[in-house]
């Protein structure tokens, strides 16, 4: 392994890059999805209320919504302080002098305990005989979701073709080793070594290539998170968010670890099962 | 210790190697396999370091038939074999005594055996002091007994030597067929390919000479001549 410095070198970098590829768009989907469960978290629901309750009724069914399992906090929102904040923010203000009466309906906002509770939540809202409708605003939560999805599967695709391509990798250098041993291999079997005997270091090498490409991505993808840290405190703190960048982590290194050396192996064994078949003593 | 029972070997292009050669040797016995090239002394070898396999006929060794000896196997049989090559098959990327140790090593030996194995195998080549040189550091007679030292130092039943003295001057010659005539003396089994007629001429041994595959002559040297 030791003999060819730049070409044991260029094999360890190549399957680092391999490596590091796959598992920081990884860390990256995972990231997003731990942001995304924290705003699923604050998913809230807006009750309309029936046009033309009466004021107690409209408290009534307030103190009602709160009392129900599931519910964190009920907060309430007028008619008028609705039209104030659509005048405000939408910049539609003008036309909204040209209607006779307000169009908004009385709300309350509903803030869930738990998201998974929520689809429940809203049929057991909707029965109440005051309530209009209820909007569950989390289309755009779908949405994320699914993009996820698809950068998870993304994640798999692109891991699948590099650690092919890095089985070929050490896979031909494995090859190189074995034609450059050539000639220890035939004495070796000539006095008697047993095939796995003539394996073994091959093998040994293939796993080592694997283990230290595993080591230097884990390396890459530290060097990224430091790098990429302050941005994303700096983007956190100006959407008031306690969201802080999660890395590899143990358990990640140590399966990242199990990936190359796997990998790794897998290409010697290849290599070998390939080459070693055509070197016989003459 | 080796029976040829009507062995031939017929290589795929069709040229007949070998052609129905029977003999025997005891424990202990030292032969010569002389022949011009191309009449079979090689190839009678290869059958027995199971490098090739025969065609027809069986070969014995010890008792056991060689053609039911599964792939597998063959590394372990080998074992008990010791080989001098012709070109000495030395490797030039380690010391003199890495090169002797192999065939301990891979036999699973520990390194205080293989230390003193190699030591005795190369003090007896009398090559102690050029343990740790490299071998292209060694004249050809030096890089002959090194490969000797290689082929006895796991202790062999049997000891094949393919032109052992090719490129080496008489005295040197004599002194190599000196050192296998003392592992003889130990019980090793010495099987010798040479075409060095003065040798075998001074060494009244037993002949055995290949014509064309076939086996021409089998009987000691003085009866012979």
């Amino acid at each position: 392994m030791l003999r060819e410095p730049l070409q044991t070198l260029l094999t360890v970098v190549v399957i680092a890059i391999a490596l590091t590829l796959p598992t920081a768009l990884y860390i990256s989907v995972e990231n997003i999805r731990q942001l995304s469960g924290g705003v699923e978290s604050s998913a809230q629901m807006t009750v309309f209320v029936k046009k033309g309750a009466r004021s107690g009724a409209i408290e009534k069914l307030g103190e009602q919504l709160g009392k129900l399992p599931g519910v964190a906090s009920v907060s309430y929102i007028s008619a008028e302080t609705a039209l104030e904040e659509f005048n405000a923010l939408s910049g539609f203000g003008s036309a909204l002098q040209y209607l006779d009466e307000n169009p908004l309906p009385e709300a309350f906002l509903v803030q869930p305990l738990l998201l998974n509770d929520s689809a429940k939540l809203v049929a057991e809202i909707r029965q109440i005989a005051l309530v209009e409708d209820v909007q569950l605003d989390m289309e755009w939560l779908r949405r994320l979701d699914a993009l996820l999805d698809m950068g998870r599967k993304l994640v798999l695709a692109l891991g699948a073709a590099l650690g092919i391509g890095v089985i070929l990798v050490v896979g031909n250098t494995i090859r190189l080793a074995i034609q450059s041993r050539r000639d220890e291999i035939v004495i070796v079997k000539l006095v008697g070594g047993t095939d796995a005997y003539v394996r073994r270091p091959f093998l040994y090498t293939g796993l080592l290539f694997g283990f230290f490409g595993a080591f230097i991505a884990a390396l890459l993808l530290i060097g990224l998170g430091l790098w990429l840290e302050p941005s994303v405190n700096t983007l956190a703190s100006l959407y008031q968010s306690q969201f802080r960048l999660t890395g590899l982590g143990v358990s990640g290194f140590i399966t990242l670890l199990g990936i190359g050396g796997t990998v790794g192996l897998a290409g010697a064994w290849i290599s070998v099962a390939q080459h070693m078949r055509d070197i016989k003593p003459r | 210790m080796i029976r040829f029972d009507n062995l031939s070997k017929r290589y795929t292009g069709g040229l007949e190697a070998l052609r129905n050669v029977s003999f025997e040797m005891d424990s202990g016995e030292m032969a010569f396999l002389t022949g011009h090239s191309g009449a079979g002394k090689s190839t009678l070898l290869k059958l027995l370091m199971l490098i090739e396999r025969p065609t027809a006929g069986n070969l014995l060794i010890n008792g056991k038939n060689l053609s039911r000896l599964s792939k597998s196997r063959i590394p372990f049989y080998r074992r008990q074999l010791g080989v001098v090559f012709q070109n000495h098959q030395l490797l030039f990327d380690r010391s003199v005594f890495e090169n002797v140790a192999l065939p301990l090593q891979v036999s699973g030996y520990t390194p205080g055996e293989i230390g003193r194995r190699v030591r005795a195998a190369l003090d007896g080549v009398g090559l102690l002091d050029r343990e740790k040189n490299n071998p292209i550091e060694l004249s050809g007679g030096e890089q002959q007994r090194v490969g000797i030292a290689r082929a006895v130092v796991h202790k062999p039943k049997i000891l094949l030597a393919d032109e052992p003295t090719g490129n080496l001057d008489p005295q040197l010659s004599a002194e190599i067929m000196a050192l296998f005539k003392r592992f003889q003396d130990v019980g090793v089994t010495v099987l010798i390919a040479t075409h060095d007629i003065d040798l075998i001429n001074k060494m009244n041994l037993r002949i055995m000479r290949l014509n064309q595959g076939e086996l021409e002559l089998d009987g000691l040297a003085h009866d012979i001549s």
